[in-house]
Parts: structure tokens; C-alpha cells; sequence
């Protein structure tokens, strides 16, 4: 693990978390204030050319969550979001961007603990990784 | 007030969830295959049903021996019963009198996560309110079953019933008539109860479409693990115990016999009705027969303020609490270039495609019905040309965070 600082944003579902108790008085998570979040009404609302923006301006990694598959507040929009980044629906990612930097994670609002192991696992595998040829 | 205690089933019904995760995982938890459970289950009343169907016969004298032929155990030494009846017949019965409770406990776990979890306000009122339709009807299929089996408390349900309809103001003796086809109760009454349970099934159908019109892609089949599950629980429950007709006395006269002791506990029907003598007690099925436990327990009067009452309680609960509603989705018209990507990926059919004058560039225009739209934005997340925006959260805004988090952060 390297200590050098990330800059991690995620577009985050406000029903997913409770997002209330998890930031600082900004954007950034209380647990891992490398992580900086956008909140959205729904995953599905989160459109792939967010996340390449996010990356080419900088960021070192993005992620989206939504809730728990089978769980979406409005139906469909965790599936929606999945499939996108996953290139099975249209908007999808463009081909070029590096889809290890790009995280999903599917929560309920009682899965704080799980999402920040599941967040800490996705920023140690981007330094487990050789550097990327950009 | 109310705003809290849905905030409190919301968290409560969550973590029970998120247990059942964890044994589980998302795809697999049968929790969220609420609203399916139902739809699979009413497939095995429909095939059972239809198997019974073939040997029922709906006349006075014959209904309950025609019940009784299709499900008799064996008996030996008993002239009716001995080697009669269908192989397997008892289990067809069970599975169709298992799923029928298993339907309608699933419609009221389906009911109280979609109301517990707030899913059934506002623009979901059409779903909700066809559901209150669904409830009613499985109600109502579940007890004219009830009757065509025409045991002792069978007939208990038609008098009663008699009395709760004669107790409405003006059309009360027309309708109590209407019930059993006439003065009296005939051949004509089974007929018309067995055209009840078939219709009010069909009806069901319909109105499940219509309980989907505004659902785009309604979660409908279970997943595997689920279906699987349910199908064990309905043969264990009509193998182990299966429909039959053990009247009192052919348990007495039977006791030592083990097959017949072994249904002991679950004496399925009564002895045939015989009209005119009514029963003083009858076996509550709590699941269908609880407007009949209020019958006897508050009156008809009661009674029937208590289920109008509910009814109309369920009817206005997606109208309260009102929200602000101001966020609903906007088409900027000069962008869209009529691809249809919202339409598709709308969750509850808000956005229709409408055709463009002629001459236009695009042939056609997305438009939003604001009345549907949750205003979740998943039609801006699918918009290639970012021509439909929440008016209270666009697009540009979002982005300008985005960059402004960046720069925080580097
Ligand atoms: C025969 C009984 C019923 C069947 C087969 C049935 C089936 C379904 C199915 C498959 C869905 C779609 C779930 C999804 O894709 O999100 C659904 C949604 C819904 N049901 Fe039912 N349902 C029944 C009864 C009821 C009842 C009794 C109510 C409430 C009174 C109800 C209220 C709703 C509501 C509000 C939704 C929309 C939920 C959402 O938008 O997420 N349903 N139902
Ligand atoms: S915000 Fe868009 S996708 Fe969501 S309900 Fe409204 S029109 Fe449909
Ligand atoms: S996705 Fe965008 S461009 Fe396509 S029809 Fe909808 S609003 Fe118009």
C-alpha cells in the first residue's frame, strides 16, 4: 500500500447510505476522507461520461453505488447503472477508459460497515496494480 | 408523525433484510421477489384448480362427494370409500388449498413491504390501488372455494354472507338473491359459486395486468433458488398433509386405521351441509375466513364498517403524506433527437415518444407525464445527447461538483 493521497469520487444514491452520519461537514467520507461524493436521487441517474470526467480531470478512481440489487428505491437503477458500466446498455463506457479504476457497489443503508471494506479492498487493488501506461 | 413511523418500517424492514443478504446474497434473496411470489404461486391454483375442475360436480347433492371422490383416502371395509378416488387426488387438493394460503400470505407480505418500505406513494398510486383490487379478489376466490367443497361449513359462509348483504341499505335482499340464484338455495347456487371461483381467478389476471401498466419491466418471476423453495414448501405441505374430507365420523370409525389417524389433526372439510342445519361452531381458516370470525364475534354491522373501513383507509394511503414535488423531469426540446433511451429505461412509463411536426429534423420527442415521474433522474443517466434534466439537480450542476471535488482533493 502506498501512502501517497488519492482522490476518490463517488456518485452515491442518497438511499443507499446513510449519508447523513458518514460526512465530514463537505463531501468527504468521515472513514476515508480521500473519498469525495456526489450525491444523486438514484445509481440510475449517474451518467458513464461522469465517472470519464471524474478520471480525466484527475481523480484517481471513481465508483458508483446504489442500492442493494433487488432493492432500488425507483425499480431499476441500480440495474440500469450496472449494466451501462458493465457495456451491456446504452450509455456505456468508452472504450478507453480503465475500467479497474471504476467501482461499483450495491448497499443497503444498513451496510455501512460492508461498503467501506468493500471501498478499502477497490483503493488497495489500484495501488496493488503496476502503474497504468496513460 | 406518519412521516417518522415509515422512516422507522423502513429501517426496521432494512435490517431484517440485510440478514437474509447475508445468507442470501442480493440476487437470491427471496425478500425482494415480494411482489412475484404471488404470480407464481396463483400458477399452481390454476393447474391444481384446472385438475379438479375436471372432476368436480357443481349440484347439491353431489358436490361434496364429487370433492370427496377426487381426494378420499382408501378406506378398507368402507363401501364409498374403499380403493375410490383419484391417485394422488388428495395431494392435487393439497397443493391447491396450500397455495392458496401461501397466495395470500405472500399478497399481504407483498403489501406490507411495498407500504413498510414506502413504495406505494404518490406516483405509485396505480400499482397500490389495484393491489387493494388484488387483495379483495384473492379474498373472494379463497371463499367461494370454500363453498364449492359444500360441507357444513360451506354452508355456514352462504348464510352468513346472506345476512351481511341483507344488512346493506336498499339493494340488500336483491343482492342476498343475486348470491345464491334465487330464493333458495339449488342446483343453480353451486353452479354460480363454481362461475365466482373460476371468473373472480380470470379477473385476477386482469387486474395484474393493470397492476403493471405503469411498471416497466415488473419483477415477475422469482429467482430459481426462490422458486424452488416455494415449490418445496407446497408439496411438503400437501404431501404430509393433503386435502381430504374425514368427517367426524369416519375418524371415529376409523381411528385405528394409521392412515386415517394420521390426518387426525387436520380434518380438511366437514361432514356434507345440510341445509337448514347450521353449524354452531366453524373452523377458522385465518388467512380467507376472519370477515366470518367478525360475523360471529361483532356483528354484521361491525363488520362491515371494520372491512369498509380498512378498504378505504388502503385506498387513500398513497395520497398521504403529500410531497413537494418539484424536481419533476424536463425534455430540452432542441436537443432531443427522439432515440427513445428515456422511454425504455423509465421505471414507471412517465416518458412517452410523440411524433414531431412534419418536416422536423427528428422524427420525434420524448414528453414526460409529470404525474408519473418519481423524479428519480434514471432517464438523465440514459440520455446520450443530455436533453432531459431534473430541473433541480441538471446535469452541469452536478458536474461543476464533480470538478470542484477533484480540485479539493488533489
Ligand atoms: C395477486 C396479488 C399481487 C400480485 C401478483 C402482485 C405482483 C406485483 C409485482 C410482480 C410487482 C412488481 C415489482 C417490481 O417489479 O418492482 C408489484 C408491484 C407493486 N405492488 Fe403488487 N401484487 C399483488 C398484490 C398487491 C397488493 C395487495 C398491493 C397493495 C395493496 C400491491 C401493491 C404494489 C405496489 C404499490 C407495487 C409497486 C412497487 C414499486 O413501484 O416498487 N400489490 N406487484
Ligand atoms: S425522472 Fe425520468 S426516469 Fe425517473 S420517473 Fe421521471 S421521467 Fe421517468
Ligand atoms: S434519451 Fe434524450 S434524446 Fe433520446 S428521446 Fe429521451 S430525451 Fe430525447
Amino acid at each position: 500500500m502506498s501512502d501517497a493521497k488519492k482522490t476518490i469520487i463517488g456518485f452515491v444514491c442518497e438511499r443507499s447510505l446513510p449519508l447523513e452520519y458518514m460526512l465530514d461537514g463537505g463531501k468527504a467520507l468521515l472513514d476515508d476522507p480521500d473519498t469525495k461524493v456526489v450525491i444523486v436521487p438514484c445509481s440510475g441517474m449517474v451518467k458513464p461520461t461522469f465517472l470519464e470526467t471524474a478520471l480525466a480531470k484527475g481523480a484517481d478512481a471513481t465508483f458508483v453505488c446504489g442500492c442493494a440489487i433487488g432493492d432500488c428505491h425507483y425499480r431499476t437503477g441500480n440495474l440500469m447503472i450496472r449494466e451501462r458500466l458493465e457495456g451491456k446498455r446504452s450509455p456505456k463506457l468508452r472504450k478507453t477508459t480503465d475500467r479497474r479504476k471504476v467501482g461499483m457497489f450495491f448497499v443497503t443503508m444498513k451496510d455501512r460497515t460492508a461498503f467501506l471494506a468493500a471501498l478499502a479492498e477497490f483503493k488497495a487493488g489500484l495501488d496493488a496494480r503496476p502503474a497504468q501506461e496513460e | 408523525m406518519y412521516r417518522k413511523f415509515l422512516r422507522l418500517t423502513k429501517s426496521l424492514t432494512v435490517s431484517f433484510e440485510k440478514v437474509v443478504n447475508f445468507l442470501t446474497t442480493q440476487e437470491h434473496n427471496p425478500l425482494y421477489f415480494h411482489g412475484a411470489l404471488p404470480l407464481y404461486i396463483f400458477w399452481f391454483l390454476i393447474f391444481s384448480g384446472i385438475l379438479l375442475w375436471m372432476y368436480y360436480i357443481p349440484t347439491l347433492d353431489r358436490a361434496w362427494s364429487s370433492v370427496n371422490y377426487i381426494s378420499a383416502l382408501p378406506v378398507p371395509g368402507d363401501p364409498v370409500n374403499e380403493a375410490a378416488g383419484i391417485p394422488y387426488g388428495a395431494v392435487v387438493r393439497g397443493i391447491h388449498r396450500w397455495g392458496a394460503a401461501g397466495m395470500m400470505i405472500t399478497t399481504i407480505l407483498h403489501m406490507l413491504r411495498v407500504y413498510f418500505t414506502d413504495r406505494h406513494r404518490s406516483w405509485r398510486w396505480l400499482p397500490w390501488v389495484t393491489g387493494v383490487a388484488l387483495l379483495a379478489f384473492v379474498l373472494f376466490v379463497g371463499l367461494t372455494g370454500y363453498l364449492l367443497v359444500w360441507d357444513a361449513r360451506a354452508y355456514y359462509i352462504v348464510v352468513a354472507t346472506q345476512r351481511l348483504l341483507e344488512a346493506v341499505p336498499v339493494a340488500g335482499a336483491a343482492l342476498s338473491r343475486f348470491l345464491v340464484g334465487g330464493d333458495g338455495i339449488t342446483d343453480y347456487t353451486l353452479t354460480r359459486f363454481l362461475f365466482f371461483h373460476v371468473g373472480g381467478a380470470v379477473l385476477i389476471f386482469l387486474l395484474v395486468w393493470m397492476h403493471f401498466i405503469r411498471l416497466k419491466q415488473p419483477v415477475a418471476t422469482p429467482s430459481r433458488a426462490t422458486n424452488f423453495m416455494v415449490l418445496g414448501f407446497i408439496l411438503v405441505a400437501a404431501g404430509t398433509l393433503p386435502a381430504i374430507n374425514i368427517t367426524r365420523e369416519l375418524l371415529q370409525k376409523y381411528a385405528a386405521d394409521p392412515r386415517i389417524a394420521a390426518q387426525a389433526l387436520y380434518v380438511a372439510s366437514d361432514a356434507p351441509a345440510q341445509i337448514g342445519t347450521l353449524v354452531d361452531t366453524i373452523r377458522y381458516d385465518a388467512w380467507y375466513m376472519f370477515p366470518y370470525w367478525l360475523v360471529q364475534n361483532v356483528g354484521v354491522t361491525w363488520t362491515w364498517l371494520i372491512l369498509g373501513g380498512a378498504t378505504l383507509l388502503l385506498c387513500v394511503a398513497p395520497f398521504y403524506p403529500k410531497d413537494r414535488r418539484a424536481n419533476i423531469a424536463e425534455v430540452i426540446e432542441a436537443k432531443c433527437t427522439g432515440c427513445t433511451f428515456c422511454s425504455q429505461d423509465c421505471p414507471f412509463e412517465a416518458i412517452t415518444m410523440v411524433d414531431r411536426a412534419p418536416g422536423s429534423k427528428f422524427k420525434q420527442i420524448a414528453v414526460v407525464q409529470a404525474a408519473r415521474c418519481s423524479e428519480c433522474g434514471i432517464c438523465v443517466g440514459a440520455c446520450p445527447f443530455q436533453a432531459i434534466e431534473l430541473p433541480e439537480l441538471h446535469s452541469k450542476t452536478l458536474e461543476a461538483d464533480l470538478l470542484d471535488l477533484v480540485k479539493k482533493g488533489a
